[in-house]
Formats: structure tokens, C-alpha cells, sequence
């Protein structure tokens, strides 16, 4: 009988696990109208805050770029990080640890199945929210954007696999670790305000999180006005670091931490 | 055992079980930490918002206040509100101890009022902190000697049952549902928009401003500014003395309470006629 080879395998279990994602899409409406209307609710008020203080129409672009960006970090920290944790909950990590596979194959398939999942509710909010409040962008600089976007959240989801690595270790406290990653993280990524806003040292430290240089270049180039944080061509460097930097580290801490976890019979435990 | 008693003991324990789900996954001081950092967080958002457009200027701390204050206070209808029709669908599908609830000798408002308040205790530590660090880190002109203490206390209590009330029917409410989540930080989100936290309601287009003008949140936050700030409060009903304020603030939470009954009677009926209320679900 014949085997068949680590690739096929390594490349079935992401098509395996982003299966459900892609599905769940849509299956889920529950689901569908929160992961919509949270973040479509919280960049409309965010847009109303702008419009009480009559800001230029400009600013009303950076709070629905932040909305969209919102949902893949949400997505990132419900449905990546927090994962092993809900799996090992229900039963599944350790299926997953007996598989014939690795866990860094599940890992990008949800990262996959999750970034599209996030696409399709970032692309009503951009349209809803744009159309809703007249917000309007400067076509020219489109298409690079959208390349400055598919790095952004290519580096966001690896450092989603990071995160779920050391979710593995929490217990009841990761649901409140992921509640507190919300506001702060806003704030320190700069979504609903210029990043350079932030001051050198609050948005470099805000800079360790791939969304803020992200951010900041897409809406420097569908944005004009946007005041500048750091050159556009450094930010897409830097976002470019990330994925390498965030990719790298979570395969040593997945291996480290699965050992761990082995070690002290965490994949087992039921915490929920 | 007198019916008094019965009940003030369910209460007592439905408040300390509340606490203790709400705070007993870490230690106290993280869980101090983790209570403030969120509204914290979303104060400074609306701060560096605000410099950004008014450049800083001089003058600026009137509204820094409305922003501030509004978002402090804002911890409450979070916590109270998310955090209590949560509550309701973790004890069904998590804890599967819901119908235990229905089965015991206390009422079953007497045991979500006490699930209810336990949330606002984290509620009350997270609004003063974060009213303290932007009071000292912004100049707001918050001065506790001035505050009007009366009329912060009828206010918020006011608001504060019109919260649970609300909370509570949409909590059952949602017992409708196979999954629930995120549903009630939907619904504190949305409150957001018409309440006046953030924003003056007259910002908001006509429908949605009138409804705005119907929900007690709104004048709870007018009355929050007003006893906080005095006389450099801005304010969104100029017109309103203080006492029309909370004469507002009394109607519109009777209003609010009586349809939360309405509701909740409904939804609960409902809930018992279909076998909801140990329904296995998505946990």
C-alpha cells in the first residue's frame, strides 16, 4: 500500500480544515449578522464622532478603512488565537494531535478559510459604510493598495498562528485576554485616526501589530491627505518583515508549545 | 421561611455567583487591570480623535469631558448590559444550570437582577478609574468636591434599572436562539449609536435621532455630564433645566420597563412552550 507523501498530506489538511470556514461562510447566519454589524456598528459611530466635531470628509475614509481591517482582527483573535482553546473545549485537539498531520497545517487552513470568511464581511462593511456616509477614494492608487492589503493580512493571520501557539497555554482567562485585545489594539493600530497621530514611540510600539503600517499605507494611497507616519515604501517593508518574522516564530513556538503542552497534558484539558 | 427571605437569599447568591464568574479566572489586580483597560483604551481613541481635528488648541477640555465622561459611564450599559444577556445564554448552553435557575424558590428576576448587579461592580471600579486617570492626564474640569452628587446617584440608579430591565429581555430573548454570541455586544453597540455617549444625538439623521430622544440612556448621560461638569457641561438639550432632565430620565425608564416586561414575559412564555430553556447548544 502506498503513502501518500507529507506534502499531499500537509496540503489536505489546510484544504480540510478552511473547508468548514469557507462553508460556515454562510451556514451560519448568526454568526454572518455579528461578524457584519459589530464592526459596521462601531465604524458608524466612530464616523458620527467625526461628524459631530466636523472634520473634513477625509476622516470619515480612515474610520471605514479601520472597520474593514477591524474584522480580519477580529476574526484573527475569535476564530485564530482563541481556536486550540475552543477546540480543546470541544474535544478536538486531541484528534488533531493524533492526526497523521501537523498542527501548522490546520493552522493555515483556518488562517485561509478565516481570511476569506473576514473578506466577505470587510467588503459589505467598505460598501455599506462608504455608500451610507458618501466616503469616496482616489482610484489611482487601487491596485497597489490591494497589494499592500493581501501583505497586511498575510502578515496579520501569521501572526494569528502565533497567537493560537500561546492561546494553548490559558485557560478560562483567554476569552478575557481576547476581550482585552480589542480596544487597545484600536487604539495602538490607529483605526479610526491617522497613525502618525500616535507619536514615534506609541506607533512603533503600535507598529509590532502588521495592521497599523497596513493601515497606514493603504490609506496613504487611497487617501490623499493622509499625514504620514513613516515613508509608504518602508511600511511595505516592514509589513513584508512581518510576515517572514511572525511565519518563523510561530513555527518555533507551535513545536515548542505542542511539546509543552504534551509535557503537561494540557491538550486535554477541558477548561470551558 | 418567609418569601422575603427566600428571595433576598437567592439574590445574594445569584450576585456572588455573578461576581464570581465575572472575576474569579485571574487575581484581583488583573482583573482591575483587565476591568479598565478596554474603556481606557476606546477614552484615548476619542481623545486622539478630537486633538486631531481641534489641533490641541486652548479650550478643548469642555469637550474632552462630554467625550470622556460619556465613555466612562459607558461601562455600564457594557457590563450590565452585554455582560448580563450573555449571562443568560452561558448559563443555558455553558453551564447548562439554567433550568436549575427556573426550578429554584427564587424568582427568576430576583436571580438576574442579582447576575445584573454583580456585572455593574466592575463596572463602578472601571468608571472611576478611568474618570480619575483622564481627570489628572487631560485637565478635565472635574472637580469631586463640585459634583452634584444628588442628581449622579438618582441618575444613575435610574439608568441603571432601565439597563438591567432591558437586559434582561433581550437576554431571553435571545434564549430563541441556537447561538447567541456576540448578540448582546450587538446590542450594546447599537445602544451606543443612539445614546449620546460619544456623540450629541442631534449628530444623527432624523429617525434615528427621535428614537435616540426616547431611550433613558440618553438623559442619564445628560445628567451624568451635567452633575459631573456643572455649569461648562455641554450640553444636548440646552432647553432642559436639570429637574426636566430627570423628569425625562423617570418617564422614559418606566417606558423602557415596562416594555422589557412585555418582552420578557413574552420570551420567556415562549422559551418554556418550546423546551428552550435546556436546549444544547453551540458551546
Amino acid at each position: 500500500m502506498s503513502h501518500p507523501s507529507a506534502m499531499r498530506i500537509f496540503l489536505k489538511t489546510i484544504v480540510a480544515r478552511a473547508y468548514p470556514r469557507f462553508v460556515a461562510a454562510y451556514r451560519n447566519r448568526a454568526w454572518l449578522i455579528t461578524e457584519t454589524l459589530l464592526p459596521l456598528v462601531g465604524t458608524i459611530a466612530m464616523i458620527y464622532v467625526y461628524r459631530a466635531l466636523h472634520a473634513p470628509a477625509r476622516f470619515l475614509g480612515f474610520v471605514v478603512l479601520g472597520g474593514v481591517l477591524l474584522a480580519f482582527w477580529q476574526n484573527v483573535i475569535w476564530a485564530m488565537a482563541t481556536q486550540f482553546f475552543w477546540d480543546r473545549g470541544a474535544g478536538n485537539l486531541e484528534l488533531f494531535a493524533m492526526a497523521p498531520t501537523s498542527l501548522a497545517a490546520i493552522l493555515l487552513g483556518m488562517a485561509l478559510g478565516g481570511a476569506y470568511v473576514s473578506l466577505t464581511r470587510a467588503a459589505t462593511i467598505l460598501l455599506v459604510a462608504s455608500v451610507l456616509f458618501g466616503v469616496s477614494y482616489s482610484l489611482s492608487g487601487l491596485l497597489p493598495a490591494l497589494g499592500v492589503f493581501v501583505l497586511t493580512i498575510s502578515a496579520l493571520y501569521c501572526l494569528g498562528m502565533l497567537l493560537a501557539s500561546l492561546f494553548l497555554f490559558y485557560q478560562r482567562e483567554a476569552w478575557q485576554l481576547a476581550d482585552a485585545m480589542q480596544e487597545p489594539i484600536y487604539f495602538l493600530s490607529g483605526f479610526y485616526f491617522p497613525v502618525r497621530s500616535l507619536g514615534a514611540v506609541v506607533g512603533g510600539v503600535g507598529s509590532l501589530i502588521p495592521l497599523t503600517l497596513g493601515l497606514d499605507a493603504i490609506r496613504q494611497l487611497i487617501l490623499p491627505g493622509t499625514p504620514q507616519f513613516i515613508p509608504l515604501s518602508v511600511e511595505v517593508l516592514a509589513v513584508v518583515a512581518q510576515i517572514i518574522a511572525y511565519a518563523a516564530l510561530s513555527q518555533i513556538s507551535l513545536r515548542y508549545l505542542e511539546r509543552q503542552a504534551r509535557q503537561d497534558a494540557r491538550l486535554i484539558l477541558r477548561s470551558t | 421561611m418567609s418569601t422575603a427571605i427566600r428571595q433576598w437569599r437567592g439574590f445574594k447568591a445569584a450576585t456572588r455567583l455573578g461576581w464570581q464568574i465575572s472575576s474569579n479566572w485571574t487575581q484581583p489586580l488583573v482583573f482591575v487591570l483587565y476591568s479598565v483597560l478596554r474603556p481606557l483604551s476606546a477614552a484615548f481613541i476619542l481623545v486622539v480623535m478630537y486633538r486631531v481635528i481641534s489641533g490641541g488648541g486652548a479650550n478643548t477640555a469642555a469637550y474632552l469631558a462630554f467625550l470622556v465622561s460619556g465613555v466612562a459611564f459607558w461601562s455600564f450599559v457594557q457590563y450590565g448590559f452585554a455582560g448580563l444577556s450573555n449571562g443568560i445564554a452561558e448559563d443555558r448552553g455553558e453551564y447548562k444550570m439554567l433550568k436549575y435557575v427556573y426550578t429554584s424558590p427564587a424568582h427568576f428576576y430576583v436571580y438576574l437582577l442579582g447576575r445584573g448587579l454583580a456585572q455593574l461592580a466592575s463596572a463602578v471600579a472601571s468608571a472611576l478609574i478611568v474618570l480619575i486617570v483622564a481627570t489628572i492626564a487631560l485637565g478635565l474640569p472635574i472637580n469631586p468636591l463640585h459634583i452634584n452628587y444628588p442628581l449622579l446617584l438618582a441618575g444613575s440608579s435610574l439608568a441603571l434599572l432601565a439597563v438591567i430591565g432591558l437586559a434582561m429581555a433581550f437576554g431571553v430573548l435571545l434564549l430563541q436562539a441556537r447561538d447567541a454570541h456576540g448578540y448582546g455586544e450587538l446590542g450594546s453597540g447599537v445602544l451606543y449609536v443612539i445614546s449620546g455617549a460619544i456623540f450629541p444625538i442631534s449628530v444623527l439623521p432624523g429617525i434615528l435621532a427621535t428614537i435616540a430622544s426616547l431611550s433613558p440612556l440618553v438623559y442619564w448621560m445628560e445628567s451624568i455630564r451635567r452633575s459631573l461638569l456643572g455649569s461648562q457641561a455641554i450640553r444636548m438639550f440646552p432647553s432642559l433645566s436639570d429637574g426636566d432632565v430627570l423628569l425625562r430620565l423617570l418617564v422614559t425608564t418606566a417606558a423602557t420597563l415596562i416594555l422589557a416586561h412585555l418582552v420578557f414575559s413574552w420570551a420567556d412564555r415562549t422559551a418554556r412552550q418550546k423546551g428552550l430553556i435546556d436546549m444544547e447548544t453551540n458551546w
